[in-house]
């Protein structure tokens, strides 16, 4: 019998069934990774597998089972649980020191010497031995989930639950929260469940689970899953067809097709259970635009734009560019600068320095963006929707704000439901959808008037890769029919191989801005741009 | 229970109170509340405006008008103006009332015949007026009497009236509201604070830190209240302090049962706030849920507006579910009367707070799961 063994676990939430019948098991030292969309079940099953939840099943760790959180409370000593969230765990006023000090607490960890230096230990490897003295509501992303990480090795469990912890995390912090982890099961043989949406990170784990409506669906070691999904694998197609999904690169059959085979990613194994679950991308068809206006060259210019919070500088003295018809991606980790950046170019924070024009315009007062207004797009990190209205009347809304001719308005909803594939859903609400749903009206609601430029902020975290991947198609296909403008930014550093240029942000400063393929050029080695952005971070230390 | 962890936990959560300076809230809200009411509730009337027109000018009429300058309850102004010009005043919230003196009243007196004064109140607020036409008459009465016993006229058989007033001699507001807040302060205040103690923890996700960890109930419960309750007992003197150095009540009873029943009270507060956090999840909704629960009966049942005793049928009843009622009988002893332990009453309202911690706690506890919902 495997050391952890997890049979018929089902998590229930009122009427809806989050995990379904799942079963695992792992062995000491082994690191299994979770993935699989938002609300697949990973988390369910990880504060199952914690005690933190009521669940149906049984739980075997180590020859003791429970059925419940009560009777894993004997247990408890042994696991560690680090929920979602950055610094979820964290006392915003409490220093890294005391929070060491309190988790040692209440674990009621001896404070010999022993502790003294495996706590020592921790804290050189996660490089927060200089901050001791720090607040945790002053650390960076990275160092809280870093802090977390550590605050839940200390007592050395045996069976370590980490959900997300590298979401929106940068790329070195990344590096580093693995190196820890993958230390500590070597040395202490524990258990580590692990789930990411970072695929680069799946592909490193012993064992990978792909979740999908509360099942796993797909299980085995990186290298197993790859090869179960070459056969369907091939090289991107030049037309559609309606059993195949085609993707960045890659189009994915269950029925052999007449094309070169490619070499599959972890990516892959969505595409291809969307497959099996008869689910298919259908095609993004955009229309054209109604009225076609002329557009300036240079769309958006920053110059040494900069934005403090007191004394923390969110945006220091950036410069960026974005022409016409031009996909620019500004990636970087959270806290990075990239909303505050959106948000000054929309006027909903105040300019401290620098200059900006839109569209040919020097923006100096509130009175210059006024009839901006109507050329520009914008879909905010949360989607500013109205939760007690239906997708159409929320529409309408929109459409009302802009003053379109309410017939004109029906008739766009109408088009855009289609093209954009929500159609079915129109007459739901919003808390009813599946976030990329969700984030595919949000894109309609701000194209209703037909602007030039569509600022986006984080349209992609939490959605899908499915989702995603008809997000980015929709974006392409805007560009290319009406020649729009668009900035978006994100924390997935894939993304960026989607965009025209990227500017990469770290820390408030900018320390890339290039195009995909000259960055390409720049760094021969790197397989993926996650690699080069490394690259970046690294010099910038 | 292992001390501690207990220890610890506390040990944080004070030091998250003074950095996030929810401290601050502890010790001025209550303070804040006792002034704020203290100083703010009146029932009775002094200083009320009065226009005095005389058209008789006489001796006798001077002598009336002298009764009401001489006196507390009004800021007397003698005018020579019409009833119109005057109403004008009372109309533009300048003064209260209006007292005529007819022209020939001391000659219509004198003679024996009918005088007929004129009195116009601003009766807007009811209470105010009824109160300020009782003492207009009552001075004029008391003018009438004195006139009639200096012209030699016999008062042989007229009934006097001895009176006394029992517990607040000076039947002064202060002494009749201040120890009533007291009640209502130390209910609010301390079951926010629990509420948010927890609720805090939910909101922001730390609350992980006890469901995830060996962490038992009874500890985390008394990591979270112990904090609240030592904080608070501070105020249980402050708020003496306040009452009888600042509105300068009596104090005329046993100063430990007065400390007592405010440390048991306390403890309802607390089980009250903790039972709240545990079926709320934001602080805003647990703050405006304590406030609900807590301020409308406190303020209804705490004997400050109206004595429970003159309630009746279905108030009377809602009184006596309410915690504030039992306390703040033994509080209005302490201050006012100083029965004290002699008290049957005393003592059977003690053990009914004592009830109530008892079973808001065990609920509260009952209901909090190491578990997310």
């Amino acid at each position: 019998m495997a050391d952890l063994e997890v049979s018929n676990l089902s998590v229930h939430y009122k009427k809806l069934t989050a995990t379904h019948s799942v079963s695992l098991s792992a062995n000491s030292g082994d690191i299994i990774g979770f993935i699989g969309a938002d609300g697949a079940g990973k988390s369910s099953l990880m504060h199952a597998i914690a005690g933190v939840i009521h669940f149906e099943g049984t739980v075997s760790y180590k020859g003791y089972t429970y059925h419940s959180p009560q009777e894993c409370e004997k247990i408890k000593p042994e696991i560690s649980l680090m929920p979602q969230g950055i610094g979820l765990v964290l006392y915003d006023t409490l220093s890294v020191e005391e929070h060491l000090e309190f988790f040692a607490d209440i674990r009621d960890i001896k404070q010999d010497e022993k502790f003294l230096a495996y706590k020592e230990k921790l804290l050189h490897m996660s490089g927060l031995s200089e901050f001791t003295k720090r607040l945790a509501g002053n650390l960076s992303g990275g160092m809280m989930q870093k802090l977390s990480l550590i605050c839940a090795l200390l007592h050395r469990p045996k069976l370590l639950i980490l959900d997300e912890p590298t979401t929106g995390v940068d790329p070195l912090s990344r590096l580093e929260l693995w190196d820890i982890l993958d230390a500590i099961r070597k040395e202490e043989g524990t258990i580590a469940l692990v789930s990411t949406a970072y695929m680069q990170e799946a592909a490193k784990m012993d064992k990978i689970l792909l979740f999908d409506e509360g099942k796993i669906i797909a299980q085995g070691s990186n290298a197993e899953l790859i090869d179960s999904i070459r056969p369907f694998t091939y090289q991107a197609l030049k037309e559609y067809r309606e059993d195949v999904i085609t993707f960045d690169k890659r189009s994915y059959s269950l029925a052999p097709l007449q094309a070169q085979v490619a070499e599959p990613t972890l990516e892959g194994l969505f595409f291809i259970n969307a497959l099996k679950n008869n689910k298919t991308l259908p095609p993004v068809e955009i229309g054209d635009k109604e009225q076609q206006e002329s557009v300036p060259p240079v769309i958006m210019q920053a110059k040494g734009l900069t934005k403090y919070f007191g004394d923390f500088i969110a945006d220091d003295h950036i410069d960026i560019e974005l022409k016409s018809a031009e996909i620019l991606g500004l990636l970087g980790a959270n806290g990075a600068g990239k909303t505050t950046f959106i948000k000054m170019l929309l006027g909903l924070y105040k300019i401290d320095e620098g200059s900006l024009s839109l569209l040919g315009k020097d923006i100096k007062s509130a009175d210059d963006r006024l009839e901006l207004k109507s050329k520009i797009g914008y879909v905010s990190q949360h989607f500013a929707l109205y939760n007690d209205m239906t997708v159409r009347e929320n529409l309408i809304y929109f459409a009302n704000m802009h003053k379109i001719p309410l017939d004109k308005a029906l008739q766009r909803i109408k088009k855009y439901a289609y093209e954009l594939g929500f159609a079915p859903y129109m007459d739901k609400f919003p808390t009813e959808l599946p976030l990329g749903v969700n984030q595919r009206f949000s894109i309609a609601a701000a194209l209703l008037h037909e602007p030039l430029v569509l600022f986006l902020d984080e349209p992609t975290s939490g959605v899908d890769t499915i989702a995603r991947a008809q997000f980015w198609q929709i974006l392409h296909k805007l560009k290319e029919k009406w020649g729009i403008s668009i900035l978006i930014t994100t924390h997935y550093m894939s993304e960026a191989e989607y965009c025209d240029r990227v500017v990469l942000l770290k820390r408030g400063k900018k320390i890339a801005d290039d195009t995909v393929a000259n960055l390409y050029k720049a760094h021969p080695d790197a397989k993926s741009f996650e690699d080069i952005f490394l690259s970046y971070f690294e010099a910038q230390i | 229970m292992r001390i501690n962890i207990i220890k610890a936990y506390m040990l944080k959560e004070f030091k998250e109170l003074v950095r996030t300076r929810l401290i601050v809230m502890v010790y001025l809200l209550p303070s804040m509340i006792l002034i704020l009411f203290g100083y703010g509730i009146r029932m009775d009337v002094s200083h009320a405006r009065l226009i005095i027109i005389d058209n008789d000018q006489s001796k006798l009429s001077q002598t009336l008008s002298s009764k009401f300058e001489h006196t507390k309850y009004f800021d007397t102004v003698e005018r020579h103006m019409s009833e119109t010009q005057a109403l004008r005043e009372i109309k533009q919230a300048k003064k209260d009332a209006i007292l005529i003196i007819p022209s020939s009243f001391e000659k219509n007196l004198l003679k024996g015949e009918k005088s007929e004064l004129g009195i116009f109140i601003d009766a807007a607020f009811p209470t105010r007026g009824t109160t300020i036409e009782t003492y207009i008459q009552g001075t004029i009465l008391s003018m009438a009497k004195e006139v009639l016993a200096k012209k030699g006229v016999a008062q042989k058989g007229m009934i006097t009236i001895n009176s006394r007033s029992l517990f607040n001699q000076a039947m002064r507001d202060e002494d009749a509201i201040v120890p009533g807040l007291i009640g209502l302060v130390l209910l609010i205040a301390p079951a926010i604070l629990a509420a948010l103690l927890i609720v805090k923890e939910k909101e922001k996700g730390t609350i992980f830190n006890f469901y995830a960890s060996p962490l038992s109930k009874n500890e985390f419960l008394a990591a979270k209240l112990l904090p609240a309750f030592l904080l608070h007992s501070l105020n249980i003197f402050i708020l003496f302090l306040l009452s009888v150095y600042l509105f300068e009540v009596p104090f005329r009873g046993s100063f430990f049962l007065y400390w007592l029943a405010s440390e048991l009270y306390i403890l309802v507060s607390l089980s009250l706030g903790m039972f709240i956090s545990v079926i709320t999840k934001r602080q805003i909704v647990a703050v405006v849920l304590t406030v609900i629960i807590t301020l409308i009966p406190g303020f209804l049942y705490s004997g400050i507006i109206m004595p429970i005793s003159s309630m009746d049928g279905a108030s009377q009843i809602e009184a006596h579910l309410f915690p504030i009622m039992y306390y703040n009988h033994i509080i209005y002893d302490t201050f006012l009367i100083g029965e004290g332990f002699a008290s049957q009453k005393n003592l059977l309202y003690l053990g009914i707070l004592l009830l109530f911690t008892l079973v808001l706690f065990s609920v509260g506890k009952l209901l909090l799961k190491k578990e997310m919902k």
